[in-house]
């Protein structure tokens, strides 16, 4: 049994892969040593055998199409205008939404938050404060007496320098009574009763309208685009 | 139109010279991809892998064997192709008889340009060879096709499996020394020119 070197040696003498000086030494150890003679006649057998198999021939043609590596027709230049139109005009669609959804809230919000206060602070009869809406502040005098049954001409008393006074006023007199309920009832009948705040879009509908048409326009174009090319490519 | 301006054009997008390349070297591709996989169909599928990637990679080729470069990815198709059938094995490589036995002169390594003896001899030796050559680890089997069956030299083998040239030639010298012990099994199969003598000092 050979060394795996000499086998290597051997193999690679077959491949003419050795230099000069390794191709004369391997010789005249052949030469002298039958066993290594033998063993580079099995490796010749051996690499004989595999160079005569048959070679397979491919049994249908392998060729590419375009659709096989993804390849695409060759688009026009007006085809990326009309992309970046589509894409310009969704983005400033999604803007408008979002403006005439989220602008009247902001508004809202402010003109809301200052109901309250009114409410509790500006209360008629109260003397000091006041200003704000006068109707919601008499609707919610109005109701007061119902729930305290206070007469109506109790609020008369408006003379009464409420806020400054201690709490005697507050424990005696149907004055004190109607004062407290106006407390409760006015942050929900104010709010009730606040005009209503105008939902008015910030972006007027035309403009949403245009941009529409100009998304479903470009994106018709760009398509028939497509399909042209396609269909000339083919 | 010579292969370099193929292959330029090819680089440039051009499918029709890409496609005038791979009948130039189909046969070559499927007969790699067939001894390394040892099953038509999977070979069929891996050459077909390997010539859309080599389209897709075509302009990563920096010149050299253009062979060389291409049996790369023929050998890496045929190594997922081993991937997967390592994962989802299927059915076995030889057809069997309708009781479940092993063919032994399959129909489908035959010759039509052969009468029936020498076809039965053919196939017979064929399967023998195929035999061993799966018998052999994946690294080994690819070497050995490419060397000895397709006939490549050492640079362009190394370039195919990349692996430096001292491991492939001690792949090569490995998988011949493999391949001549299970062959001896098959002796009476062998040609008389190339028949192996009976005592190996191997």
């Amino acid at each position: 049994m050979k060394k795996f070197h000499d086998i290597e040696l051997l193999s690679s003498y077959l491949d003419g892969q050795l230099n000069t000086a390794e191709s004369k030494r391997l010789e005249t150890r052949l030469a002298s040593d039958p066993e290594l003679a033998s063993a580079l006649n099995d490796i010749r057998a051996t690499r004989s055998i595999l160079r005569k198999l048959p070679a397979r021939k491919a049994p249908r043609n392998f060729t590419l199409t375009r659709k096989m590596v993804g390849l695409r027709p060759p688009l026009p230049r007006t085809y990326p205008i009309f992309r970046f139109s589509t894409a310009f005009a969704t983005i400033l669609l999604m803007l408008t939404f979002a403006a005439n959804s989220i602008v009247p809230r902001i508004a809202f919000g402010g003109a809301a938050a200052p109901a309250p206060a009114m409410g509790y602070g500006g209360g008629p009869g109260m003397g000091g404060g006041g200003g704000g809406n006068d109707t919601a502040m008499q609707a919610a005098a109005t109701e007061a007496p119902a729930a305290t049954e206070a007469p109506l001409e109790a609020p008369s008393a408006e003379m009464i320098p409420a806020p400054t006074t201690d709490g005697t006023l507050r424990e005696g007199g149907p004055a004190a009574d109607s004062m407290q309920a106006p407390k409760e009832a006015n942050p929900e009948s104010a709010l009730q009763n606040q005009p209503p705040i105008q939902n008015e879009a910030v972006i007027p509908i035309t403009w949403q309208i245009i941009l529409l048409a100009v998304i479903l326009l470009s994106g018709l174009a760009m398509w028939l685009i497509q399909k042209s090319a396609s269909r000339r490519w083919q | 139109m010579d292969e370099t301006s193929l292959i330029q054009s090819a680089q440039k997008g051009d499918l029709d010279a890409f496609n005038t390349l791979i009948l130039h070297y189909q046969d070559t591709v499927f007969n790699t991809a067939v001894r390394i996989l040892g099953d038509e169909d999977l070979a069929q599928d891996a050459a077909q892998e390997a010539f859309i990637s080599a389209f897709r990679s075509i302009s990563t080729f920096r010149g050299g064997s253009f062979k060389a470069w291409l049996m790369r990815t023929v050998t890496n198709a045929c190594y997922d192709e081993l991937r997967r059938q390592k994962r989802r094995p299927t059915t076995p490589l030889e057809p069997e008889t309708s009781d479940g036995e092993e063919m032994d002169s399959p129909k489908w390594l035959a010759d039509p340009n052969m009468t029936p003896a020498e076809k039965s001899e053919a196939d017979e030796l064929e399967h023998a060879i195929q035999h061993c050559l799966d018998a052999l680890p994946t690294d080994f089997r690819t070497v050995v096709v490419l060397a000895d069956i397709q006939g490549m030299d050492y640079t362009e083998v190394a370039v195919a499996s990349k692996v430096p040239l001292g491991t492939i030639k001690s792949r090569l010298a490995r998988a011949r020394l493999r391949l001549r012990e299970c062959l001896r099994g098959f002796e009476e199969l062998l040609p008389a020119s190339f028949r192996l003598e009976g005592e190996s000092t191997l």
